[in-house]
């Protein structure tokens, strides 16, 4: 099967428009004829199901949490870009577009992320006619920061609480809709299968996570917004609840996926401090705009930050990339203080940490104004580590926290499975091997709110989609599926807690598969794996029963397909001859230790199609090509 | 990090199976438990050891435990979210405990939360509060540019303040009447604060308040426990604000 | 006025009538106090003043009937309330623990309020119903105030007043919707004083009577 992106042709800043144009419209009294399914309520499941309410579809909309404002997305802390410009510093679409091609290293489709950078602007327009109340200046104008990655400042923020203020955003437009009667929400529900009649999405099989049933929902399409897969790590910035199934589910039903191995590592969480901890907590990227990033220049200097004279300090960022300085994007300062801490200069005890310093910044505007930008995460900083962040430098290490890979969709957003969409972090298509930071709401709110509205209506015109029911035996077989799969996970009763698996996991994919990458380590972490995995279902002690409230079943199930999935990340990893953004394999670095694409042989997305539980997975390979940027060596020196 | 210093707790821990189970009290040891812990991982530790006894883990709401979802939130020892001043749960350490403490564990008890099982409760009520009218109706596509409307500083830091509420419930937990007023006097002011909120105010706000008492939400009586408990410390001016804004609505708009 | 009744009728309304009542028996607090404070001026004094108010004829019962509607209506809806806020939580918490907002006045409202109530009737019984044919209000205080069981039971009341003022005065500003920055410390100051100032004001008295 050849990969048909359906790529609009045309000149680049043409191409979204020419393509909204052509695609068919569905007329409004038609639209309360379809059916809509859409999965998530984080910023790209929350708007689309808003938004598609508001065009006049029926939606079902699905959460995980208790309530749809709860999703994920809320945990986002700095900021959303967008081309406005504002700052009168020479920003303009073409740059924003510019510079997430860079960031990304070259690996994303031009055309979607042009589009991305188009749109930008008008997410902010809608978010601040929501009532969204983003920072201003003193004029009563919307006021930007500055963000890894880019020389200008458009990023527009909410405190540090970007995230959860655009999601409660598209909250409440949900909630709208939901009182309009236009969506009816399902919360606590967990996709387990998405149900394929004649090659299309028709609906998908939940679990009521309250009552334990297994219910069928029935639809004209389905619209996927899940987010992403970081929790295969275990520890990671992910929500606890936050998990690959629903995605590895529809890749098992056809959906092919892309670029598996380009995870994320964010290089300023808090470190890791105990073998007990569950997660780990970001602390935003923002803080770069003030913070300085220092180590030790001796390796093995033990001695308490203070007590270290300037002229031993390494401010490695600033000396090694003076142009960006401590703004470097996110995989460079993340295995920039991997390479630090490797070379014994490390801070705190576990020698797994680098300095955050905001000295020079308190003594340069003083603490009342550096309390005003990040005191929230200032409090949060000292909540969790117990130091104050305003009298000693704060001890920071990259963790897991936003995987770029994902289901393989086309420009409209299909994937290879007709009539399902994906949408956000699920999806694979605009950040290529590395995100900038607040990119990740500019794409989940872009996706919902400004391009499935018109995509999926040409889907729906176009497509001939004959009643099925929930009766249709390909639900049936889904749903026994489903059950059967939960009567095994019950009926292990083995000696080993689900956590105590996936932590085991975890460990194998961040020592393997983490932020250096190499053969020998990633065939070993396959082996460790399968092993694992035969473990599993032999020993996981899953207890209490399918028909209540399980939250040990609910993990059990996710951990079973993270333990499949991460064999595809390694193999995606194995298969990418090159290092790129987040994918850096050791055998493929500069001189000075940056990652080196191969741009001849590799500058294509990998696409895995499923061939059975006991085959390797297809590769299809779709050709990046790139007419508008000229491919070089990224450099933010 | 300090090194790991380690206690032992006592925990009266509330067992309900389901909404029609009457509920009690079980008592747990947690053992050698570091007190770079967070509450969460406590309760985690000790799942662990309930699941490998054979026994039922005890079900507890949590997800980001970054302290921004909402989703955790138990009473603690009396307090909502524990005794830590503006914290969630799941930012909640165990150095704030001493070895040998007895800690009691209740989930959210209000006639508008019921108990789904142990300490997860239902709600849903303040989801249908936000349907209510805790919304500006826009649809996407229409707006004008962002920067058309300035809006003092001021008033969109106080619109901010309002909007960190998380909906994790500890208001309605912590008031002794189990009131909503703090999370809609939130909602309402936010909106109330911005232009983009004033056309549908005064509807808003009454539209908010019919809803809070039809879900059997009690009364406020000022007693400001609330604001004490509130992980993001949101302040009562906010119930002011909503009381002043319902005023206008109810007794000077035209709007019913 | 079917929106009237709609407006009153939820809970920020019932709250906006005890509010309002709340601060019209405070005026009436600062009134009565006023003209107690003319027993310090002996015997003739007060009764002058006693005369006085009663030369207002009607006036007095229009005003006897205003305060008995806004009595009835504070007294009925905070009892609504009362059992409003019992039933929206029906299990309560077995471990009760304030995080510092309460006060003594916020915490027993409904309890001192009641124990007003009964205050009042015992009051307007010794007092107002009292035998005004034969002997002047003088005397009437005198007399009961001669017991020390009434002193005692009038102080005790007193304290009561301060305690519910106390919570009473800054919360119907803040049902009321008036809490800003700039005055609100200023109106909980005033609450303090106000409740000090009635406490003593009237609690005082008794204990003059009694001594002088």
């Amino acid at each position: 099967m050849r990969l048909d992106a359906k790529m609009p042709g045309g000149p680049l800043e043409k191409k979204w428009d020419k393509h909204r144009f052509e695609l068919k419209l569905v007329n409004p009294a038609n639209k309360r004829k379809f059916n809509i399914i859409v999965v998530g309520t984080g910023l790209a499941g929350g708007s689309a199901a808003a938004t598609l309410a508001e065009l006049g579809y029926n939606v079902k909309n699905f959460c995980i949490q208790d309530s749809p404002r709860r999703a994920h997305s809320i945990a986002a802390q700095g900021g959303i870009n967008a081309a406005k410009n504002y700052t009168n510093e020479g920003d303009s679409i073409w740059r924003l577009f510019y510079d997430t091609v860079k960031g990304g290293d070259f690996r994303a489709r031009e055309a979607n992320v042009y589009r991305l950078a188009q749109v930008s602007n008008n997410i902010i327009d809608q978010c601040v006619a929501q009532g969204v109340p983003f920072a201003r200046d003193y004029g009563g104008l919307l006021a930007n920061r500055s963000f890894g990655g880019a020389q200008v400042s458009r990023t527009f923020y909410a405190r540090g609480q970007t995230g959860q203020q655009l999601l409660l955003g598209a909250y409440s437009s949900l909630s709208r809709q939901i009182a309009a009667g236009k969506v009816e929400m399902f919360p606590r529900r967990e996709m387990l299968d998405l149900v394929v009649i004649n090659g299309q999405a028709r609906g998908i099989v939940v679990r009521n996570l309250i009552t334990g049933e297994i219910e069928n929902h029935e639809a004209h399409a389905v619209v996927l917004c899940t987010g992403g897969y970081g929790n295969v790590f275990f520890l990671s910035t992910n929500a606890m609840a936050s998990n690959v199934t629903a995605a590895y589910r529809a890749y098992k039903r056809g959906a092919f996926f892309a670029n598996p191995c380009f995870t994320q590592i964010h290089p300023t969480c808090i470190p890791v401090h105990g073998d007990y901890q569950s997660k780990l907590t970001l602390m935003s990227e923002s803080l770069r705009n003030d913070g300085r990033v220092w180590v030790p220049k001796k390796p093995g200097d033990k001695r308490p930050p203070h007590q270290i004279p300037e002229s031993e300090r390494d401010y490695y960022l600033e000396n090694k990339y003076p142009s960006f300085g401590n703004l470097v994007p996110r995989d460079v300062a993340s295995r920039n203080a991997k390479e630090q801490c490797d070379m014994g200069k490390g801070a705190g005890e576990t020698g797994l940490a680098v300095y955050l310093d905001f000295e020079d910044a308190i003594k340069r505007d003083g603490k009342d104004v550096i309390e005003k930008k990040y005191g929230n995460l200032f409090q949060m900083y000292e909540k969790i580590t117990d130091q104050n962040p305003y009298e000693t430098p704060m001890m920071i290490f990259p963790a897991v926290h936003y995987t770029m890979g994902g289901l393989w969709v086309d420009y409209n957003l299909m994937s290879t499975v007709d009539g399902l969409f994906v949408l956000g972090e699920a999806n694979f298509s605009d950040h290529g091997a590395n995100r900038l930071g607040a990119s990740a709401l500019m794409q989940g709110l872009a996706d919902g709110y400004f391009v499935i509205p018109y995509t999926i209506g040409g889907y729906l015109t176009g497509t001939s989609l004959p009643d099925v029911g929930t009766d249709h035996p390909a639900f049936r077989d889904a749903a026994g599926q489903a059950r059967s799969r939960i009567n095994k996970l019950l009926s292990v009763k083995g000696k080993r807690t689900v956590d105590d698996f996936h932590r085991e996991l975890g460990l194998i994919m961040w020592d393997h598969c983490g932020m250096g990458r190499n053969d020998e380590g990633l065939r070993k972490a396959k082996k460790m794996i399968q092993e694992l995995r035969g473990e599993f279902w032999e020993n996981v002690l899953v207890p209490g029963s399918d028909g209540d409230f399980n939250q040990s079943l609910e993990r059990a199930g996710r951990v079973a397909d993270f333990l499949e999935f991460s064999e595809l990340m390694i193999r995606d990893a194995l298969d990418r001859r090159e290092s790129c953004g987040g994918h850096f394999n050791e055998a493929f670095q500069t001189e000075e230790n940056e990652a080196m694409r191969d741009d001849e042989n590799f500058c294509h997305v990998a696409a895995w199609e499923y061939a059975g539980d006991d085959k390797e997975p297809e590769f299809h390979k779709e050709p990046l090509v790139f007419e508008n940027v000229e491919l070089t060596q990224r450099s933010y020196k | 990090m300090t090194t790991a210093k380690t206690i032992n707790l006592t925990l009266k821990v509330w067992r309900q199976k389901g909404p029609k189970d009457k509920g009690k009290f079980e008592t747990y040891q947690a053992k050698a438990i570091p007190t770079d812990m967070s509450f969460l991982e406590m309760l985690d530790v000790v799942n662990e050891q309930l699941t490998l006894e054979g026994k039922e883990p005890i079900a507890f709401d949590h997800d980001c435990r970054e302290g921004i979802c909402g989703m955790c939130g138990t009473v603690v020892n009396g307090r909502a979210h524990g005794p830590e001043k503006g914290t969630t749960l799941c930012q909640l350490h165990m150095r704030r405990f001493s070895d040998g403490d007895t800690i009691a564990i209740e989930p959210w008890r209000a006639m508008a939360f019921k108990v789904v099982k142990d300490l997860v409760v239902d709600r849903s009520a303040f989801d249908k509060l936000i349907q209510a009218g805790g919304y500006v109706s826009v649809n996407a596509g229409g707006a004008q540019d962002a920067n058309s409307l300035p809006i003092s500083q001021e008033f969109a830091e106080k619109s901010m303040d309002a909007a960190a509420c998380i909906g994790c419930g500890a208001c309605v937990a912590s008031c002794p009447n189990a009131s909503a007023m703090l999370f809609v006097g939130a909602k309402v002011s936010q909106l109330a604060l911005l232009p983009q909120g004033r056309p549908e105010a005064a509807q808003r706000a009454l539209s908010m308040v019919r809803k809070m008492d039809e879900l059997g939400f009690g009364n406020c009586t000022n007693e400001r426990e609330c604001e004490a408990e509130c992980p993001k410390e949101i302040s009562i001016s906010n119930i002011a604000r909503l009381n002043r804004e319902f005023l206008k609505a109810g007794l000077f708009s035209s709007v019913k | 006025m079917n929106w009237f009744v709609n407006t009153l009728g939820t809970s920020i309304g019932k709250k906006l009538m005890m509010a309002f009542t709340g601060l019209c028996f405070c005026g009436f607090l600062v009134v009565h106090l006023a003209g107690n404070l003319t027993l310090y001026g002996g015997k003739d004094f007060f009764n002058g003043y006693v005369a006085h108010l009663h030369s207002y004829g009607p006036l007095i019962n229009v005003a006897e009937l205003i305060l008995l509607t806004l009595a009835i209506i504070h007294v009925l809806t905070g009892t609504f309330l009362f059992f409003g806020n019992l039933s929206a939580r029906p299990k309560r918490y077995a471990v009760n623990k304030s995080a510092g907002g309460r006060t003594i006045g916020s915490a027993t409202m409904p309890y001192t309020g009641f124990l007003m109530l009964i205050f009042i009737i015992f009051h307007l019984f010794n007092f107002h119903f009292a035998d005004h044919a034969t002997q002047t209000v003088f005397d009437i205080v005198s007399n009961a105030f001669a017991a020390g069981g009434y002193v005692t039971i009038y102080i005790i009341s007193m304290v009561i007043v301060a305690i519910h003022v106390s919570h009473g005065f800054w919360s119907a500003f803040q049902t009321l919707g008036a809490n800003h920055p700039k005055y609100m410390p200023l109106i909980q100051g005033l609450g303090t004083a106000f409740s000090l100032i009635v406490g003593i004001g009237f609690g005082f008295i008794p204990i003059y009577v009694f001594t002088a």
